[in-house]
């Protein structure tokens, strides 16, 4: 912050550029230091931490990248962890193709030219999306519980009954079940960005590319969709970071184990547990933030993959 | 296009109308079985409340066995502090970024987007570590402060932005008119950032309220949790009891759920408004 | 090539009547321009021609099928629009290209199309631009040369000079009129610009609240309004309009009397009877400082516009009314004079109090 405040010629006539270094040092001073100290510091304190491991006096000495080691190879932790960077890597994969999916089919149908009820609609699928994630998990569990039997009786009605089954139990169906729940609730976030770039395609885009003669598919995928490819690219690198940071939904089903047998559990969960402990196991600030220095590197990959390799190549466009 | 276009539009409803059930019913069907018997929600479970069926049981089982207007209020506090300081700290960076020509500011902006990719939670070990240090476990201010922190980047990123389509005639006017860079700061722009305050909130607000993660881990107990990490204990403990588990859940969904269905066309228009960009 | 023709055309969005009662018929070949003030319904007709808004009522016949059920590419038209339309993500040559895709065109044919266009419109060099690397006139060009390359019967343009500075409008304007010249064409132009109107058509269709106020080549409507709205239109500056009343109405002539003197109009008075209030309305360039058999209309100079070969005099008579005189650019008179216009017989057009036109003998103007 020196630097700024480099001298300057002080001049009546220039009021404004001779208190200039003083201003800005007030204007961010309070941004900055909350941020650095409440979310720059701790992540680089956690990538520090995560090179020390601790004994059972307290005291803790440089371990490098000994931590990391354990973590990828230790049979009692990296079968965990690589459980989890799977399940979380399904967790998004069902995230991209679902809820991307059905927001990008609602966004269209929403941003139809003179849709009657337009904001209603807009409202309504956007409300799962506003409640806490928690709710929604234990909503639900007991939409699903057998006990209760709504799903059931509702599959029932569309004659699919037998297809019913305790999905949050069963180890083939949970992480599928919870995946889905999640994209149930924030469907509205992906159909909303969306809906915006798309009715931000002038109409007489689509009119004259109607006089072209292309039909209501092509106007698709001719012009509105090269269109809104960057805000998809957003879409995706949003729902990557939102994934690969997930957990209260799993928490809140769930609970920290992540069952049954851990088929639910992902790299948020498998660090709360690694952090905090569970059973018999105790909690390990340094193998904790290791857990969360490899999920920083997870999603520092992704954002660098998003703003290299994809980013540069989807030229944004003003109308 | 409008050519033959009618029965496809009535396509279109149906499929608009299934979605909305889909997304709306789950929440239906808790709020109106939270006034209902333990015997009718599990024999008409879609039914409405009828007057004998009708019972508020539930929600005295939960007033009685929890704090819940403590949690509301304290949810309340740490959000609404948090969208304060968000909005002016947030507002005087952004000024000072988009305003003033220095050295190091398109660094300070680079710093300052970094957390709007890298969630802060992945410091939560040595967040809480300060936390512990500071002596402000269990306290309010360990969540507005972690909150403001994580909230300011994308705060600086849209208010910067906003600002920039300010007339920066109406700026230079008022220098000419003498008026100090504190002043122009606070009575001119300001007041026309208004509007954009409503996409913050969107982006900021609902986030916060809804947490679990660091009221779980900053403010777990001492009478400091919020609404959603009480209901999640609650339930814990309760699970068994329908109506109680029901009864907390239609608690916290009802106060977001009114202030969605009274603003949504603010939030609506906010959250498009940021996303065009 | 192809004859455009409109029956009882009638439009509503909703409650709102955006278009009642068009009945036109443009003959093929014709550059025919819609004209009239935002909001009249010019755009909203333009479109119905081409197929992106449906008719609450009426037949739209092009080349003499009834097109109403057609989609637009089906009605063999091209679009020219305000805004160019052009496909941001596409070259300039996939822009021109883009609507022979569907057109099934093979691709020896595209290619040889694409490149006739781009020859005839200076374009061969950006061919492989993008929108955003190109100026205003370049993409104006562009959207033009996409609508020739599908070789339509009729071509729209929805005001395509309105996004451009004032030199490039006038280059672009001879351009179009140069296109029609050599395609032959029929043309439907939409502006509310009527220098644009009276230049480039050869019919012009005045369109005011949805209504066709009167259709006719230029200097008809010029020469002959047949109301108020369209003597007011068309011409620039407009049309000064002042209070007048019948004295006197015979057969073969009236007497009316307007801002304390008098003027006898031959010709049929039609309507009008003694006492009838009406609207004298002259335009300013026929007006003089002096001359001989004229009206004289004396009144206080405002201001004075200096444009070089003529002065534009904006002057008050004694009853309030307000004047512009188109004066002779050597004129030395200065605001704060008194100026006597002189307003010959023969430019004066009277209207009715409906607004219509009572006397259309003033040939020769």
């Amino acid at each position: 912050m020196t630097d700024i405040a480099a001298p300057e010629v002080q001049t009546e006539s220039f009021v404004g550029r001779s208190r200039f270094p003083i201003h800005i040092v007030v204007f961010l001073a309070p941004a900055l230091v909350i941020y650095t100290l409440f979310s720059i510091y701790p992540l680089f304190d956690t990538i520090r931490l995560s090179l020390y491991a601790g004994d059972e006096t307290g005291a803790r000495h440089f371990v490098g990248l000994g931590n990391f080691y354990t973590l990828l190879s230790d049979p009692a932790w990296s079968g965990q962890f690589w459980n989890a960077l799977r399940n979380n890597l399904i967790f998004f994969a069902i995230h991209m193709v679902v809820q991307n999916g059905i927001g990008l089919g609602l966004a269209m149908l929403l941003s139809l030219p003179r849709l009657t009820g337009g904001s209603v609609y807009r409202t309504l699928l956007f409300l799962p999306t506003m409640l806490s994630v928690v709710i929604i998990g234990f909503i639900w569990q007991l939409m699903l519980n057998p006990l209760w039997g709504i799903a059931e009786s509702l599959l029932a009605v569309v004659g699919l009954k037998q297809f019913f089954g305790p999905w949050l139990g069963q180890e083939s169906t949970a992480l599928l079940t919870v995946s889905l729940i999640s994209v149930w609730q924030f469907v509205g976030i992906p159909m909303m960005l969306i809906y915006a770039a798309l009715i931000n395609i002038p109409d007489d885009l689509l009119d004259a590319a109607t006089v072209d003669g292309a039909g209501p598919f092509s106007v698709f995928w001719f012009v509105r969709l090269p269109l809104i490819l960057p805000t998809l690219g957003v879409v995706s690198i949003l729902t990557f970071v939102a994934n690969f940071n997930a957990f209260d939904l799993i928490y809140a089903i769930k609970g920290a184990l992540a069952g049954p047998n851990f088929s639910t559990d992902i790299l948020g969960t498998f660090f709360y547990r690694t952090f905090f402990g569970y059973q018999l196991q105790v909690g390990s600030p340094t193998m904790g933030a290791t857990v969360a220095t490899a999920m920083l590197v997870v999603i520092l990959i992704g954002v660098l993959i998003y703003l290299f390799g994809v980013q540069r190549r989807l030229q944004r466009h003003t109308f | 296009m409008s050519v033959n276009v009618r029965p496809s539009r009535i396509a279109v409803h149906i499929a608009l109308i299934l979605y909305a059930m889909l997304a709306v019913g789950p929440i239906v069907l808790i709020l109106i079985n939270a006034f209902k018997t333990r015997r009718a929600i599990f024999a008409d479970p879609l039914g409405f409340p009828d007057a004998r069926t009708f019972t508020t049981i539930g929600f005295d089982r939960v007033f009685a066995n929890s704090d819940f207007g403590l949690y509301f209020l304290n949810s309340l506090t740490v959000t609404v502090v948090s969208l304060g300081l968000i909005v002016l700290i947030g507002a005087m960076a952004a000024w000072a970024l988009t305003e003033y020509r220095f050295r190091g500011n398109t660094i300070l902006s680079l710093y300052l987007a970094i957390g709007i990719m890298v969630p802060i939670r992945l410091g939560s070990v040595s967040i809480l570590r300060m936390m512990v240090e500071l002596d402000l476990v269990n306290t309010l201010t360990a969540l507005i402060l972690v909150y403001v922190a994580q909230g300011l980047p994308l705060a600086i990123l849209i208010l910067g932005e906003f600002i920039q389509q300010i007339p920066k005639d109406l700026r230079d006017a008022a220098r000419c008119d003498g008026v100090s860079e504190y002043r122009i700061f606070g009575s001119i722009i300001l007041p026309l950032i208004r509007p954009a305050i409503a996409t913050v909130a969107v982006f900021t607000m609902v986030p916060i309220w809804n947490d679990l993660w660091f009221p779980l881990i900053l403010a777990p107990g001492g009478g400091k949790q919020t609404v959603t990490l009480g209901v999640q204990q609650f339930i814990g403990q309760y699970v068994t009891d329908w109506n109680a588990v029901l009864a907390s859940l239609t608690l916290a969904i009802a106060p977001v759920l009114v202030l969605y269905l009274l603003f949504s066309r603010y939030l609506v228009r906010g959250l498009t408004a940021g996303a065009v960009k | 090539m192809a004859e455009v023709s409109l029956h009882g055309i009638a439009k509503s969005f909703g409650a709102t009547e955006i278009l009642r009662d068009i009945d036109l018929s443009v003959e093929d070949g014709e550059f025919v321009v819609f004209v009239g003030p935002s909001g009249c319904g010019k755009s909203t007709l333009l479109r119905i021609i081409a197929g992106l808004e449906t008719v609450s009522a009426g037949e739209i016949r092009i080349g003499g099928r009834r097109v109403n059920e057609m989609q637009p590419a089906e009605r063999k038209i091209a679009m020219v629009f305000q805004s160019y339309a052009l496909y941001p993500h596409m070259s300039v040559y996939k822009n021109m290209a883009f609507g022979l895709k569907f057109a099934k065109t093979n691709k020896a044919e595209v290619d040889r199309r694409v490149r006739q266009a781009a020859d005839a419109l200076k374009l061969s060099a950006l061919l492989d631009r993008k929108p955003r690397e190109l100026s205003g006139g370049q993409r104006q060009r562009v959207a033009i040369g996409r609508a020739i390359v599908r070789e339509p019967s009729v071509f729209l343009f929805d005001e395509p000079l309105s996004n451009l500075d004032a030199a490039l409008r006038v280059n672009t304007r001879l351009e179009i009129a140069k296109l029609h010249r050599d395609l032959g064409a029929t043309m439907i132009y939409v502006t509310h610009d009527q220098v644009e109107a009276m230049t480039l058509a050869s019919k012009i269709v005045v369109l005011n609240q949805g209504r066709i106020e009167q259709v006719g080549a230029p200097l008809e409507l010029y020469r002959r309004p047949r109301n108020l709205f369209v003597a007011g239109f068309i011409g620039s500056p407009r049309m000064n309009f002042i209070k007048g009343q019948v004295r006197s109405a015979t057969e073969k002539d009236a007497v009316i009397a307007f801002a304390g003197s008098e003027a006898v109009i031959e010709g049929d008075p039609g309507r009008l009877k003694s006492g009838d209030d009406v609207t004298i309305g002259f335009r300013p360039e026929h007006m003089a400082s002096a001359g001989p058999g004229a009206t004289v209309l004396e009144g206080r100079v405002d201001a004075v516009e200096h444009l070089g070969e003529a002065s534009l005099v904006y002057m008050t008579l004694p009853t309030g009314e307000d004047l512009i005189v188109r004066a002779s650019g050597e004129d030395p008179v200065k605001s704060g004079d008194r100026f006597a216009a002189h307003v010959p017989v023969s430019a004066l057009h009277v209207f009715d109090e409906a607004g219509q036109s009572v006397r259309i003998r003033n040939e020769g103007l």
